[in-house]
């Protein structure tokens, strides 16, 4: 047992530890790639407007024709001072970017994460419980289809049958004009700050605004988990401790929904962890169809702009999310599955 | 199972219903608040006027702020007053003076002073902030005081449009000096403090900026009980919001194609006014076309492309008409505006004449030549626009025509020392002829295409210290027609300020002019 869990602290410092070299070179690459990449933020904001003496002054104003090295040990001395920069293009400070833009994208990726979860795990089971029959086709066609389809297709689609042609929701923003001028935010997370106010049309117009986009992501990563639920449940249905149930006269519905589908969820928890890389580079597109405020469309417009401090402060943020949503998924995966040895 | 699945169907038909029936079909649902809700795909950089140099934030600042003297609405384009009474050269055009309006308050009481005047314009100076709005007042030395209530401009060198400078955008904004610090930009998410008919009550970065009424301000009341201005990424998306009756008004920018959508739905009117902004195709010429090896430092290439510019065929076929051609690089409708081009070279395109030309000075042809163009910056039709450009010079069977594009930010860092032949476009600093010509032709412009003509940078030089606005207008007049005949741009198509608004919106035809100014505070609902 103590020999367990020495593997077990072992194993969460190796992996705590491998965070620093992980994000070290994510940032290096990012840093790298920005500057190699041609053009640069001040042409991109004034050229064409003013004289290249101007564009050159700026430029040496900011550092930017300083030595590669000379700007890449001022940022990474930055960052071990916990200071993300600002962004050159708006001068935001890129902390208030996090905080501001990454309630929003949070609000949407936690619930596409639950439409996922629901859609993934409902068609999964049902597909895997009446194998080979017109609903396991059914699911799995879907599944694929709902997986290969672009995610800002699915979305125009949306847009279009429930926004236009039924009128029943809104296309775009994550809440109407009104309610986003006049609700308190306190957390950035529209939901959250409704119920706080306890204004129940905000949280309404909020949710309403939801649906579309959270529907959208969750279907295409739900299609993921379907394949994975259904085969999992089908293996599951093959065990033997299945077949025992069944020998002692337990029901088949008992048989499926409480021994084997349970049991069949495991790996589907560690896969769900993961797919959070899937969930925040669909959460960017998405927030582009549906013109939602958060993190993602944010990277888009600095990046377009060659906004070298907005990208990298943002792209750190997500490989941090990512890690940390793998780490915590292993973690519980080692500490609930005592099969797991290190 | 057959219970089962139709309790489930039953179920599924219960929740729709029921989603049908709290959404509902969706009506206006800022028809009852007299909140001007607008739609805009612009972005907002630096708030602070010393901070911004683009057009959504100083849409943002004509909303908080005055200018010393303003231009437009509507045909009233030169510059009259606004925080200034008068202003008028003192001996000689390098020294202006400016009389200040008295019992002006900025949104928190303070009271306006030539102090604040004085401040406004040491510390754009001083902060020499990265947006470059500093630049536009390169060419001014220093401020001083006489009294509360005048101010005098002390310039490098003689500028008779000093004025028309003052009315430009975030540079000649007043700020209130216990406010805004000496020396470095005050974040856009603090209070924002001017004499403008506005407050920014909430400003969210990328989404939203909400106004109420200045209960200071000088002037008349706004027509409405405030603005929001929603930001979109895209004009569709923008449009969809129009549509459904998400926001009341959307100016700035509809693709050609949704606009053309937009023009047949009965529940929106499309309003266009008169604009300032024009596209034009850059050559390069003399030594800079050498070094690169592209043809045009031949002027008979260059008055061919200008023979066969397609301008009309654009104007219909790619912007369905929400775009006049242009003649001339000062846009249409303002003083000292001429059809250079349409003199020179014709309305409509040549190809004999453009042959004729070639033939002459003994260019052989087809002329392989490469244009460059960038596709999203100037909007989704730059791809079609080009086409038509290469489809028209290859149909006369004088050129043949390769297409590259690159995105703005690669695209412009470089301009003509790597590009030959590319397209630009422009919009004005202040609506006046002069910055329509200085920014292009005078020696060290920012195009970098080799153009250096003595002759153009003495009539530059002339223009700015002419004493009338009868003789300036009468060298503006020399310069396009120079323009036009060496040709090292072409300028082709002029803009029209388009705005679209529900049909219970009131008022957007006054704003709607060469300024490209949408002045809220006119709009009611």
């Amino acid at each position: 047992m103590s020999g367990s869990s020495t593997s077990l602290k072992t194993y969460a410092l190796t992996r705590l530890a491998l965070v620093v070299p992980m994000v070290l070179i994510l940032l290096t690459l990012v840093f790298l790639l920005m500057r190699v990449a041609p053009g640069n933020p001040i042409a991109a904001a004034l050229g064409g407007h003013v004289a290249p003496s101007v564009i050159k002054q700026i430029t040496h104003q900011l550092g930017y024709d300083k030595p590669l090295y000379v700007q890449y040990g001022n940022y990474l001395w930055g960052i071990l001072h916990g200071n993300l920069g600002k962004t050159i293009t708006d001068r935001r400070p890129v902390s208030s970017i996090i905080v501001e833009n990454g309630g929003a994208t949070l609000e949407l990726t936690v619930a596409a994460g639950l439409v996922a979860i629901v859609v993934g795990v409902v068609v999964g089971l049902l597909a895997g419980r009446f194998r080979d029959s017109w609903i396991d086709v059914g699911g799995r066609l879907f599944g694929i289809v709902a997986y290969a389809m672009p995610v800002f297709f699915l979305g125009f689609l949306g847009q279009l049958l429930f926004g236009v042609w039924l009128g029943w929701l809104p296309t775009s923003g994550q809440a109407s004009p009104i309610t986003q001028a006049f609700l308190p935010i306190h957390t950035h997370i529209l939901i959250i700050d409704a119920i706080w106010a306890h204004n129940w049309g905000a949280l309404w117009d909020v949710i309403k605004h939801l649906i579309l986009p959270a529907t959208t992501l969750g279907i295409v990563i739900g299609g993921v988990f379907i394949r994975l639920v259904r085969v999992n449940v089908i293996r599951s249905l093959k065990d033997d401790y299945v077949e025992a149930a069944r020998a002692r006269g337990i029901g088949e519905r008992s048989v499926v929904y409480r021994h084997a589908f349970r049991n069949a969820l495991v790996p589907v928890v560690t896969i769900v962890g993961l797919q959070m890389a899937l969930l925040l580079g669909g959460a960017i597109l998405t927030e582009e169809t549906f013109n939602w405020p958060g993190i993602g469309s944010t990277l888009v417009t600095y990046l377009e702009n060659r906004d070298y401090a907005g990208v990298q402060g943002i792209v750190v943020v997500f490989a941090l999310a990512v890690v940390v949503a793998s780490l915590v998924i292993d973690f519980v995966n080692a500490f609930v599955d005592p099969r797991i040895r290190y | 199972m057959k219970r089962r699945l139709r309790f489930v169907l039953a179920a599924a038909g219960v929740a729709v219903a029921a989603l049908w029936a709290v959404t509902g079909a969706t009506a206006r649902t800022t028809s009852s608040s007299s909140i001007l809700i607008d739609g805009s795909t612009e972005t907002v950089t630096n708030i602070d006027p010393a901070g911004n140099y683009d057009y959504g934030t100083a849409t943002v600042d004509y909303m908080i702020f005055n200018r010393l003297l303003a231009s437009g609405p509507g045909t009233n384009l030169a510059p009259h007053p606004e925080l200034a009474t008068k202003c008028s050269s003192v001996g000689g055009l390098a020294t202006w003076a400016c009389d200040l309006r008295k019992g002006v308050e900025f949104s928190n009481g303070d009271p306006f002073t030539s102090t604040d005047v004085k401040f406004s314009f040491d510390r754009t100076i001083k902060i020499k902030d990265p947006s470059g709005i500093s630049s536009l007042i390169s060419n001014l030395k220093s401020v001083t005081t006489s009294g509360p209530y005048r101010v005098v401009f002390h310039l490098g060198h003689p500028q008779s449009t000093w004025p028309n400078v003052l009315t430009t955008t975030s540079g000649s904004m007043i700020v209130d000096h216990k406010v805004y610090p000496a020396d470095k930009i005050l974040p856009s998410t603090s209070p924002q403090v001017g004499t403008g008919p506005y407050i920014l009550s909430k400003y969210t970065p990328g989404q939203q900026a909400v106004f109420t009424p200045n209960p200071h301000y000088w002037g008349p009341k706004p027509a409405n009980g405030g603005v929001i201005i929603n930001y979109y990424k895209e004009s569709s998306t923008m449009k969809l919001a129009l549509e459904k009756g998400e926001i009341d008004m959307a100016f700035d920018a509809f693709a050609p194609n949704d606009l053309t959508s937009l023009q047949k739905e009965k529940s929106v009117t499309v309003y266009v006014g008169a604009g300032a902004g024009i596209r034009y195709l850059v050559m390069d010429v003399g030594a800079q076309a050498k070094k690169l090896g592209v043809p045009t430092d031949n002027l008979a290439v260059r008055q061919a492309i200008a023979y066969l510019m397609p301008r009309q065929d654009i104007a219909t076929r790619v912007y369905h008409g929400q775009v006049k051609p242009l003649y001339s690089m000062v846009a249409a409708g303002l003083p000292g505006h001429i059809d250079a081009f349409k003199t020179v070279y014709g309305a409509a395109p040549n190809p004999a004449k453009a042959k004729a030309v070639l033939q002459q000075a003994g260019v052989s042809t087809p002329i392989a030549l490469t244009i460059w163009y960038t596709p999203s910056h100037y909007g989704p039709a730059s791809a079609d626009e080009f086409a038509e450009i290469q489809r028209a010079l290859d149909a006369s069977g004088l050129f043949k025509i390769t297409l590259k594009s690159a995105e703005w930010s690669q695209y412009v860092n470089t301009l003509g020392t790597t590009k030959g032949v590319f397209q630009l476009g422009w919009f004005p600093d202040y609506v006046d002829p002069e910055d329509y010509i200085n920014p292009f032709y005078p020696k060290g412009q920012f195009l970098q295409n080799g153009y250096d003509n003595p002759k153009m940078d003495a009539l530059a030089i002339k223009e700015e210290g002419a004493k009338t606005q009868e003789d300036r207008l009468a060298i503006v007049e020399q310069e396009q027609m120079l323009a036009a005949k060496d040709v090292p741009i072409v300028p082709y198509w002029q803009n029209s300020m388009v705005a679209v608004a529900h049909t219970d919106v009131k008022g957007i035809r006054s704003t709607l002019d060469p300024t490209y100014i949408m002045r809220f505070w006119l709009i009611s609902k």
